[in-house]
């Protein structure tokens, strides 16, 4: 049993309400391909800059089968899913700790607006000086730029505890682990869980940056290769590839965040009552 | 070839670089008993041919040397990467090793890299324009805007050597900087006039219609040393041994490469995505042993008269 009040839902995942949420989804996606086929084709933009949608998936199946580049998918999962584990557990440590102190809430809140906002890409010369073309240098972009959604969401679910839970925790005296229990944790993980989808679509962007840009192993450095080697159809077949990443990292946000949060309002609220 | 992103922090990267590499002072590291493990920065085109195929022929590993390869994005990433001793050896063309050596940076060539093969008509880099361009000629350039990959580079001043050449004003040219993958849907939408591009783009713009109006490699010198393999000076002067054996590798792959284009071309598949039509009918570049010196002089006399080297290198220092 929790002192848990019902929180005001940070973004509510709509996805479980919807009836037929993957066909629609395929319906957008081949009405994507149909643009993507008909724009070359029709002269709009000349097929050897762009071309049509059948020949970059011819280029995709050809790209399945070459050597080097499931090396490249690992090497960018790896990047991914390392960065995002790093900036999550960072966020979710350092967000508890200033969110719990007021003093340290109001020391950082400043700093904070203050180093959001620069982008990732822009420390590339200090992780290319610090760490040259490998891993740690993708590593430091995407943990600088996804630690920031969840930090930010940490804070904001601490700073909305009910006061009248928080009021109750008191009367019942619990102490500083039960309190972080039954009072903190709660009212947290939406928010955090949420900071933590919104971070994995930003590592992932960031891993691929820094592969295609410092050279880093992985599909955005494979990416790169394409382009120098002129060959247009496999590049975008490859940047496909980043596309369905992003949306398999989506997918599987999505899932963890109803996992996670079964109990929740956001997630409880569906038809079938899934608990 | 020097088409890198991170070119406008260059200065910044060099000098901290060299900070850290001082302070840090860490060697190449010699591997007791088995192989030297060595990595080059390289980058994913077909000047680098010859050492992808030496490695393949076992050229490194009968000298001891475990080479690995690491194809990145060239200029001064593997200029810090060398000297940082994240890399051992690196590739980069001459004028950049001119610009990098005349700011102090201690580098030392061990080998050749690679040469135009000095043909008009047939080099592995040419000014290209639209089919229906009023470009006739190099001296039709001023005025006009080309694209190069890295501004103030050996794109620039052996492009203004052709102009130079043919009679026009050299000084009259406009240049823009473009990555090489993106000139031809640039000359296509009229954005530049004409654009500096080197081998599969000679090819891929040829083939989409476009035209060739100068041979700046083959017009700046004869034989054009184009690029060559470096080391850091002090790899050099603690393990001359590694440097002699790498030195001896490289030439037996440059060799390997002249002799067999065959192999040159069916490598290329491996390393590059160049599309296998274009790699049977692209111009492959020279891989002589010997670095052109000469070429090397009028390389930095050219880059000294368009103000792109303001201080002169020590070129005995940085050649072997």
């Amino acid at each position: 049993m929790s002192v848990h009040t019902t929180p005001p839902v940070p973004e509510p995942s709509t996805t479980a309400r919807r009836r037929w949420p993957i066909p629609y989804g395929l319906a957008g996606l081949a009405a994507f391909a149909l643009l993507a086929e008909a724009v070359p084709r029709l002269g709009i933009v000349p097929e050897r800059h762009l071309p049509p949608f059948s020949r970059i998936m011819t280029a995709l199946a050809g790209e399945l089968h070459a050597p080097g580049f499931w090396p490249a998918v690992r090497d960018t999962v790896t990047a991914w899913s390392a960065g995002l584990g790093l900036a999550a557990t960072a966020g979710v440590l350092v967000g508890v700790l200033i969110g719990s102190v007021p003093v340290l809430r109001d020391l950082t809140a400043s700093t904070i607006e203050f180093l959001r906002p620069i982008p990732s890409v822009a420390l590339i010369p200090l992780a290319v000086l610090l760490y040259g073309t490998r891993l740690p240098s993708s590593l430091l972009l995407i943990v600088y730029a996804s630690f920031w959604p969840v930090l930010l969401q940490v804070l904001a679910g601490i700073r909305d505890i009910d006061p009248v839970a928080a009021a109750t925790a008191r009367s019942y005296r619990l102490g500083p682990l039960a309190r972080l229990r039954y009072l903190q944790w709660p009212t947290t993980l939406p928010y955090a869980v949420t900071g933590l989808r919104l971070s994995a679509s930003i590592a992932l962007v960031l891993a691929v940056t820094a592969e295609l840009v410092i050279g880093a192993p992985g599909l955005g450095k494979r990416i790169a290769t394409a382009q120098i080697s002129g060959a247009v159809p496999q590049m975008y077949a490859l940047i496909v590839v980043t596309g369905l990443l992003g949306l398999a990292v989506n997918l599987a946000a999505r899932a963890a965040e109803r996992r996670v949060l079964h109990w929740h309002q956001s997630v409880r609220a569906e038809p079938a009552g899934a608990r | 070839m020097n088409r890198n992103r991170l070119r406008p922090y260059l200065a910044v990267l060099t000098t901290l670089t060299l900070a850290v590499a001082t302070l840090t002072a860490c060697g190449g590291d010699d591997a007791e008993g088995g192989p030297d493990k060595v990595t080059v920065g390289v980058i994913p085109i077909v000047d680098v041919a010859p050492i992808y195929l030496g490695q393949q022929q076992g050229f490194f590993a009968s000298r001891g040397i475990e080479l690995s390869l690491e194809a990145g994005q060239g200029g001064s990433a593997t200029v810090s990467g060398v000297l940082s001793g994240e890399f051992q050896f690196g590739f980069s063309n001459v004028t950049s090793l001119l610009l990098a050596a005349g700011e102090g940076v201690p580098l030392k060539v061990v080998a050749n890299g690679v040469a135009s093969t000095g043909e008009q008509g047939a080099d592995f880099s040419a000014v290209m324009v639209k089919g229906d361009s009023p470009i006739q000629g190099p001296a039709d350039l001023a005025g006009k805007t080309v694209a190069v990959n890295t501004l103030r580079n050996i794109g620039e001043t052996t492009v203004r050597e052709s102009i130079r050449k043919a009679g026009g004003d050299p000084t009259a040219v406009e240049f823009t900087e473009l990555g090489f993958p993106q000139m031809a849907a640039s000359l296509d939408a009229g954005d530049i006039d004409a654009a500096w591009v080197v081998e599969p783009f000679v090819s891929t713009i040829t083939a989409a219609g476009g035209r060739p109006v100068a041979w700046n490699y083959a017009d700046a010198a004869p034989d054009l040393t184009v690029a060559l393999y470096f080391t850091s000076t002090r790899l050099a002067t603690e393990n001359p041994d590694l440097a002699a054996r790498f030195t001896a590798a490289v030439n037996e792959s440059l060799t390997y490469a002249s002799a067999t284009p065959d192999a040159v071309r069916e490598i290329l598949g491996t390393y590059t995505q160049i599309g296998a039509d274009i790699r049977a009918a692209m111009v492959l570049p020279e891989w002589p042993t010997e670095i052109n010196r000469a070429s090397i002089e009028t390389l930095l006399a050219l880059g000294k008269t368009d103000g792109i080297i303001t201080t002169d290198p020590d070129l005995d220092a940085l050649l072997p």
